[in-house]
């Protein structure tokens, strides 16, 4: 009962912080210098009159709170209204473009997580050099993602998802060495090793269980890292996913698009934090 | 020693960065018309870019720019942390439970993609001046929630501590217990974050420069010169045009190592 009632108000509390992401987001665009301004008022085509009457609905437009509360209102029916940018309904673009982002999401994390185990288990059990095995990442770390990118254009090798695992793969080994680091140094497993226990046995029988529920919080990590990079990377690769509409909407003030994205964003980083520690709440009965 | 080192670099990087900018005829956005896209001259040893501007003084004000404008935003977002931080920690539990749900609120959205929103919803129009300010700024007024949590956890372990205590005893006012316990008590908390943050806002920065939404011309900045990197004409004239980001890297590098040996001495 206790269990089901904490799980329940962590939920609760994802769908709040969502919706504190979704209003800000609207409060923010709805503020913002230009967001009123149409693009027809530097029509020469567009008459006096047409002009006044543009005005005239400019006036007549929602306050704050009434846009908020149409808003929630519309994403409640499932209409997620129209873009003012593409003119086309937000549903559809999203559609055809979330499939494309979580693919490259995906593959980016999966070899990314792959890269940083790789590295991090062998120099960790080995205890070899950190500085010196090391390096490759810490060089990783201090390049900005758009600069990843931008290079491997220039150099014509690699492509969005290798950007997208090197940058993921740099900011996880970190943790990861940390993390296994400890676990190696501890007294039950130097007694293990003394013994003669396999590192692979060990790992498999006394470490993981033990660095399972931090793996779980590393994971929500980086799928913000993930969600945070994906932004130039689609930008610069011109993916057509999520990240480049969010871009193109930013740029164009495109409320509807805007307010979807951060509400997919939101929810996607709520949605892994729920699950990491709904999991965690489980194990610990 | 080991952990002089890299500020040791960082400040002859710096410093020669200053003599660069004291000592050169050019302005950073002073145009060479006729020397537009030159490679490395006497006159201009980094070569110019696409308007003739000398390359060598837009790396080196960009350096300061950078570091000084990370500095001073990381500065705002500390001590933006810290109040937060100490305000949940020594208030009623429910001003903590907001407090921590608005920094949640603000950590629900990556952080690229909320700097992204933020600053592109302001004016357009500004000055070059005021878009380098308006970036860092909006840096560190969005940077403190990723750090409020560790001081919040910090300064709760402080309050709760047996001096803490006799010192509410002894009749201490909470002013006197802040001020005078509380803040160096917190130091080693403080600036591991500080450090922490520079290079984070280094790499946002230039991300976002990398984006268009950064510091406007002809102010120089990395974001905005990683922008160079597509003109592939210019990369075929010359390699120099890879120093910016060459400058930034190390500068990260720098910082990295630095931010390492402070956490490894908490």
């Amino acid at each position: 009962m206790r269990l089901s009632l904490n799980i329940l108000m962590r939920a609760a509390r994802a769908l709040l912080l969502v919706v504190f992401a979704a209003s800000g987001t609207i409060l923010m665009v709805r503020c913002a210098p230009g967001y009123f301004s149409d693009a027809r008022e530097m029509d020469g085509l567009y008459g006096q009159v047409a002009q006044m009457e543009m005005q005239t609905k400019r006036k007549t437009e929602d306050s704050i709170r009434e846009t908020i509360a149409k808003t929630f209102q519309s994403w409640a029916r499932g209409d997620f209204g129209q873009s003012r940018q593409y003119q086309t309904p937000v549903a559809g673009l999203m559609a055809s473009r979330i499939p494309v982002s979580v693919r490259l999401l995906s593959e980016g994390l999966a070899f990314g997580w792959l890269l940083a185990i790789s590295a991090a288990l062998p120099i960790s059990a080995l205890r070899g050099n950190h500085v010196l095995w090391g390096a490759p990442f810490t060089l990783l770390l201090s390049i900005p993602t758009a600069a990843m990118a931008t290079a491997c254009i220039v150099a014509n090798a690699g492509g969005p998802v290798m950007v997208l695992a090197l940058v993921i793969a740099a900011r996880d080994f970190k943790f990861l060495r940390h993390l296994l680091d400890e676990a190696w140094s501890a007294s039950h497993l130097l007694l293990g090793r003394a013994q003669g226990i396999s590192p692979p046995r060990l790992f498999a029988r006394h470490i993981l269980p033990n660095i399972a529920p931090r793996l779980r919080a590393l994971a929500t990590l980086s799928l913000v890292t993930a969600l945070g990079a994906l932004l130039p990377v689609e930008v610069i690769f011109t993916v057509p996913g999520v990240g480049q509409l969010a871009w193109s909407a930013v740029m164009n003030r495109d409320l509807p698009v805007l307010a979807a994205v951060s509400v997919l964003m939101a929810a996607a980083v709520a949605a892994a934090e729920w699950m990491a520690s709904q999991s965690a709440l489980v194990e610990a009965g | 020693m080991k952990r002089l080192l890299p500020v040791v670099l960082l400040l002859l990087l710096m410093l020669a960065s200053m003599v660069v900018l004291r000592l050169s005829p050019w302005r950073y956005a002073t145009q060479d018309r006729v020397s537009i896209l030159a490679s490395s001259t006497l006159t201009h040893p980094a070569g110019t870019d696409e308007l003739g501007r000398d390359r060598l003084v837009r790396a080196a004000a960009a350096l300061l720019i950078g570091i000084g404008g990370a500095s001073a935003a990381a500065t705002i977002t500390i001590l933006l942390a810290a109040a937060a931080g100490l305000l949940a920690a020594f208030s009623p539990s429910w001003v903590a439970a907001v407090l921590l749900f608005l920094s949640d609120g603000f950590l629900s959205l990556p952080w690229l993609f909320l700097l992204m929103i933020v600053r592109s919803m302001l004016p357009l129009t500004a000055s070059p001046l005021t878009t380098a300010v308006i970036t860092f700024l909006v840096l560190a007024l969005l940077g403190w929630p990723a750090f409020a949590r560790t001081i919040f956890h910090g300064a709760r372990g402080i309050r709760s501590s047996e001096w803490m205590i006799h010192g509410r005893a002894s009749g201490l006012t909470a002013r006197q217990l802040i001020l005078v316990h509380v803040f160096p008590n917190l130091g080693s908390l403080l600036l591991p974050q500080f450090f922490v943050c520079i290079p984070a806002f280094l790499m946002a920065e230039a991300n976002l420069g990398a984006l268009g939404l950064g510091v406007g011309e002809p102010i120089p900045s990395w974001g905005a010169m990683l922008l160079e990197l597509d003109n592939t004409a210019l990369l075929i004239s010359t390699r120099w045009v890879f120093l910016p980001i060459a400058l930034l890297v190390l500068v990260l590098l720098l910082l990295e190592f630095l931010t390492s040996e402070a956490n490894a001495h908490v």
